[in-house]
């Protein structure tokens, strides 16, 4: 900054030489600030970019599995778990699901009910799998929501017109050094993780606060799945 | 007609008041033969129930009748007459109770005289707000330490209701939603669905005036005046999607009055204090209870709040059955439903916006 008057013609009035170095320090100033800018925005956009890529694979894979003719229930099974793992963080999920009473359960516990929420999760959708038949998705749009999330936003409609619209909100767990992957779908907004902690954490609660007991009624419910 | 209320100066002359209810049973009904069944301590007597359930519930014919079925079945007293109830005739006088009742509950409900037209009749909304407040008063409170959630004052009471809902539900609701999404075709239901929802605009009409949403106050008064023409049964605007239902329940938030307890009231379902006495604003601004003063226009307006049940119920048909036969504890999912369908209504929330505040998720990261 300072080299500029060196720079400017001699012959320069004061007042012009003022506006050229405060012209220059403007110049200057938006030089840094832009140049600290440009990466931000260019993470946040990559964030939003891979989140919504995530979004549709999940969308790609659910479809695929659709348009698959005679397959049975176990085949079904096995592609709704390999769809779980790999666009969903599943552990992630578990942890939040159980509110503050996670860092109450022992690691036995806690591995548990990895395994009955993970079986529960999987026996939910396969049981209402037929609903997404007819289903077609339109994206949205995608919104950064602090540094640990992005909620990607879409519309499932259904293609014969007997179901209304809805609304979904995909919410995109995007945290460094840590694969992207899905957290929470908010439906019309209710957010099934959020309902899931709050109705598990009522079962805690009614129990004096056991863990052991979210784990007792999710084990009787495996089976009848 | 006068409010219950003179019925309790009445009360507390004659008979001695027993019992936690008997504040809010009195001011239902102001007739003395109804008090003397009111004021019973006897919480499952018949008598008692359905006039609680009536002020709970809806002031309207129908609803009573249909709460008297609900409680008919579950208690399993044998076939219901239901010709004596639906007449205007049996439902004043000696002949108030059919004759499929036990004899026991027969006698006792005949001795009393109970004049079930009379007590529905007498049931303003003031009262109905004063009401409920003794009933939620009369419950007693749940230790915080009891509590599943730090909102839910009465979960103990509210946990009795909703398993007496979802009891009616098994009964009734679910079978004849069944029925009516089988049966009626597409385009009645959603000529149901429009007309329930014209009947609500002049209420959402207000309170968006009362919230400063001019452009949405303006457009259900449009909305209400040209689908009057058919009483909103066909819907001959093409900007319906666009209005956004406001009750008085919002407008009291949009003031900033206290949300008050989650009470889950019987065949209502869950809500808050503040959203339970903005219900019983809205009620009163329904255009048919304004307007309306024909026979079929009474009757098209009795029959508002059970085909809204069912219509309602039909079209959360799975979900509902999802969340009530497949919960681990069905009470904390509807309680966690409400609360943030309740909080998306309140802060306007369009697609494309999170429910989640990201403190929810924060202890997450905190290890």
């Amino acid at each position: 900054m300072n080299s500029l008057p060196l720079t400017a013609p001699v012959t320069m009035s004061a007042s012009a030489g003022l506006r050229s170095m405060l012209t220059a320090s403007l110049l200057m100033f938006a030089v840094v600030i832009g140049g600290l800018a440009v990466p931000i925005s260019a993470a946040a956009a990559d964030r939003q970019v891979a989140a919504t890529a995530v979004v549709e694979a999940l969308i790609s894979d659910v479809e695929d599995l659709l348009a698959a003719k005679d397959v049975s229930m176990d085949d079904r099974r096995t592609a709704i778990t390999a769809i779980l793992d790999a666009h969903f963080a599943m552990d992630t999920i578990a942890a939040f699901s159980t509110g503050p009473y996670w860092r109450a359960a022992t690691p036995e516990e806690r591995e548990e009910y990895k395994l009955l929420f993970h079986e529960v999760l999987v026996s939910t959708i396969l049981g209402n799998f037929d609903q997404l038949y007819g289903l077609e998705y339109t994206p949205g749009k995608t919104t950064p929501k602090g540094d640990r999330f992005v909620i990607v936003s879409g519309i499932f409609a259904d293609s014969t017109g007997a179901r209304p619209e809805v609304a979904i909100n995909w919410r995109v767990i995007t945290r460094k050094g840590k694969p992207i992957r899905l957290f929470d779908i908010e439906i019309e907004n209710l957010s099934l993780l959020v309902t899931q902690q709050q109705e598990n954490v009522a079962v805690i609660r009614k129990n004096k606060g056991q863990f052991s007991a979210l784990i007792d009624v999710m084990r009787d419910r495996v089976p009848a799945q | 007609m006068r409010s219950g209320l003179h019925g309790a100066k009445v009360a507390n002359r004659r008979a001695p008041v027993n019992g936690p209810m008997s504040g809010a049973a009195i001011l239902f009904c102001k007739k003395t033969a109804a008090r003397d069944v009111l004021i019973r301590p006897i919480l499952p007597d018949i008598c008692i129930y359905r006039c609680m359930l009536y002020s709970a519930a809806s002031p309207e014919t129908t609803t009573l009748a249909l709460c008297t079925v609900f409680f008919k079945i579950m208690l399993g007293n044998g076939m219901m007459n239901r010709q004596s109830y639906f007449s205007g005739d049996s439902l004043s006088g000696d002949k108030a109770l059919p004759a499929a009742f036990g004899p026991d509950q027969r006698s006792r409900c005949d001795k009393a005289r109970v004049n079930q037209a009379l007590c529905m009749n007498n049931l303003i909304t003031k009262a109905a707000i004063v009401g409920m407040a003794f009933l939620v008063a009369a419950c007693s409170t749940t230790p915080p330490d009891e509590r599943t959630d730090e909102r839910d004052t009465f979960e103990n009471a509210n946990r009795s209701i909703y398993n007496f809902n979802m009891k009616a539900d098994t009964y009734v609701l679910e079978p004849a939603a069944d029925l009516y999404r089988s049966s009626v075709p597409q385009g009645g239901q959603r000529a149901v669905d429009q007309h329930l929802r014209w009947a609500a605009m002049p209420s959402t009409a207000i309170n968006s005036t009362l919230q400063g949403k001019f452009e949405n106050a303006g457009l259900a008064a449009l909305n209400f005046l040209v689908n009057g023409l058919t009483l909103g049964f066909a819907d001959l605007t093409e900007d319906e999607d666009t209005i956004e239902q406001e009750d008085f329940g919002q407008t009291l938030a949009a003031y900033k009055a206290p949300e008050g307890p989650y009470v889950m009231m019987p065949l209502l379902g869950p809500r808050t204090g503040r959203a339970l006495a903005g219900n019983v604003v809205d009620f009163a601004m329904n255009p048919l209870r304004v307007f309306g003063s024909g026979k079929e226009v009474r009757s098209l307006r009795q029959a508002q709040a059970p085909v809204g049940a069912i219509s309602f119920r039909a079209k959360t048909f799975d979900a509902f059955n999802e969340v009530k036969y497949k919960s681990i504890d069905p009470y904390a999912r509807t309680r966690s439903f409400y609360y943030q369908i309740r909080l998306g209504l309140l802060e306007d929330r369009v697609t494309g916006t999170s429910t989640t505040s990201e403190d929810a998720f924060e202890f997450l990261f905190d290890e």
